[in-house]
């Protein structure tokens, strides 16, 4: 094979896997089909690209090349049934179903054909394929995974990989997901008006949890946990989706706003570890080491999420993430304004963990016994039980107001709670400092 | 697509709060609207649970109970059988039903066996 075709047809995946595999799935509405569809036409694409050279349209080439497959397979099933049908007649059961299904056959061959594909919306069937694998009746890991498979055309093992359970483990979920679609008539559909503000916040949670999935990693030891590249290339995924969704979603500011939340946290990633991996927060990061033209980015599409003046959640964390990046130290935060802000969020999105994450702004604009006043008030929620974050907040607290043998006690038990290795260094470190031995 | 819409009353949920319960529509408006469009097949109102009648087979006699077999805090209000393109109709009609905003509603699809000879038996199996 020659290089160009070798890259064309890399593009393409990247860039059309979603497209050829959603084209397929609209007309036949079914998922397996389409995955075995998109899968044959990039194989095709493989062999004759270096032949014939790279098509003027690849991405159109792919989608005809995958629905003519889909037709393929569907002509055979129903020959095979129309023969296995035959065979029972002979055995003399007239009862049977007759004709029936052959409307529908005729229906799904009409859509392959035609596709009812047209080229002024090539999104359509992306936004489509966004809401299905997003469905709230799914459940969450399956949502999750699916995503990744049919919008990033990432394989079975590349999922399993990335959340670190076996590829059998990561099969079955995908098969089940799938099977639900089916089992409750999930359609390739754009939800009806009524749902969509709440399906809407369905995409857009999916595409947070995959991204905290990946950005975790980031503040971990890469070279000694397990997976954590794999892990780390997610929040890259999710940044891409994120992407996506703004651009198919252009009515929704949070879809926006989202984006520039993941663009800004991101930017930070590589200042999340230091020396020996251990974990930095904010005050600790080496800012020189943030990527300065996706916070860029970030901001400006922060902008167009606020000129809508629609705010919601991802918005205004985004607002609070851009206050830090916007900061050239530590010291220079304004933490008055990222105090209001968390105000604003907990009036939209009321959250024990946004509250103890306001505790620190708290801390900073009224002073280290409000802090722990805030923390102490939010305490006892059960959400935060075994949360690690709770005590070792409490400690750093307890430490600037002078009272380090307490700190000590908070975490010791942060310790017990913690389940990340960046996490536990840095809390580990803390303690050293507190109580040397 | 049929589905079963399951109408529950739900006295013990937490997230239940009176102004989205005062908030219902009437349900005459979804009965005109859905068995008008004909989207509604069949349905109606219950007796309550305690009025519910078990029977079970053992050892070749019927077993005849007072009540139902199992306590449970929601309970079976009524049904609905609905006939959708697809879930999201489904749940578009299923939460227009005033018990979705005072109790909840369950869809359960239905998993045609085929014995009519409709030849639909694909499902979860």
């Amino acid at each position: 094979m020659t290089a160009p075709a070798a890259v064309a047809v890399e593009d393409a995946f990247r860039g059309e896997w979603g497209r050829v595999l959603g084209a397929v799935a609209r007309a036949t509405g079914d998922l397996d089909l389409a995955e075995e569809s998109a899968q044959e036409a990039f194989v095709a694409a493989l062999r004759t690209w270096s032949r014939d050279g790279v098509p003027d349209r690849p991405g159109a080439w792919l989608t005809t090349t995958a629905r003519r497959h889909a037709l393929d397979v569907l002509r055979r099933r129903r020959v095979e049934a129309e023969k296995s049908e035959t065979a029972v007649r002979r055995g003399e059961r007239v009862d049977g179903p007759g004709r029936a299904g052959d409307s529908v056959h005729d229906e799904v061959e009409r859509g392959l054909d035609d596709g009812g594909w047209s080229p002024d919306d090539p999104d359509g069937d992306l936004v489509r394929l966004l809401f299905t694998c997003c469905h709230p009746a799914l459940p969450l890991d399956g949502r999750v995974a699916l995503t990744l498979r049919s919008l990033t055309g990432m394989t079975t093992g590349q999922v399993a990989r990335a959340f670190l359970v076996p590829e059998a483990t990561m099969s079955q979920r995908l098969v089940r997901t799938k099977r639900r679609i089916r089992a409750t008539g999930i359609a390739f559909r754009v939800p009806p008006p009524a749902l969509l503000a709440g399906r809407t916040d369905a995409v857009l949670a999916v595409l947070y949890v995959l991204f905290t999935e990946g950005y975790d990693a980031w503040a971990e030891p890469a070279d000694e946990v397990e997976g954590c590249a794999e892990r780390r290339a997610l929040a890259g995924d999710a940044v891409r989706l994120a992407r996506l969704a703004a651009r198919l979603l252009p009515d929704e500011p949070e879809a926006r706003g989202l984006l520039a939340l993941l663009l800004l946290q991101h930017a930070r990633r590589d200042a999340r570890t230091g020396d020996d991996g251990v974990a930095l927060t904010l005050a600790e990061q080496d800012r020189t080491r943030w990527r300065r033209e996706e916070i860029d980015e970030g901001l400006a599409v922060l902008d167009t999420a606020l000129a809508a003046r629609r705010p919601g959640p991802y918005q205004v964390q985004a607002a609070i993430a851009a206050l830090h990046c916007r900061a050239a130290t530590a010291a220079e935060t304004d933490w008055a304004e990222v105090l209001a802000l968390y105000d604003v969020l907990l009036d939209l999105a009321p959250s024990p963990v946004v509250a103890l994450n306001r505790a620190v702004a708290v801390a900073e604009v009224r002073g280290v016994d409000a802090a722990l006043a805030a923390v102490d008030a939010v305490g006892q929620d059960p959400a935060l039980a075994g949360y690690h974050l709770l005590p070792a907040l409490r400690a750093d607290l307890l430490t600037r107001a002078g009272r380090p043998a307490d700190a000590v006690v908070e975490l010791r038990r942060a310790l017990d709670q913690v389940d990340r290795e960046g996490d536990r260094r840095l809390l580990s470190a803390r303690l050293a400092a507190l109580a040397p031995r | 697509m049929r589905y079963l819409m399951l109408v529950l009353s739900t006295p013990e949920d937490p997230e239940l709060r009176p102004e989205d319960a005062a908030g219902a529509p009437p349900i005459e408006g979804w009965v005109e609207k859905y068995y008008g469009s004909g989207a509604a097949v069949l349905g109606d109102r219950l007796r309550p649970p305690a009025d519910a009648v078990g029977v079970r087979v053992r050892g070749g006699r019927a077993l005849v109970t007072d009540g139902p077999f199992s306590e449970t805090k929601e309970a079976i209000g009524g049904f609905d059988v609905i006939d959708a393109p697809d879930l999201d109709t489904a749940i578009t009609i299923a939460s227009e039903h005033p018990m979705a905003h005072g109790g909840a509603i369950e869809l359960r699809p239905f998993w045609p066996l085929g014995l009519d000879g409709s030849g639909a038996t694909d499902g979860g199996a």
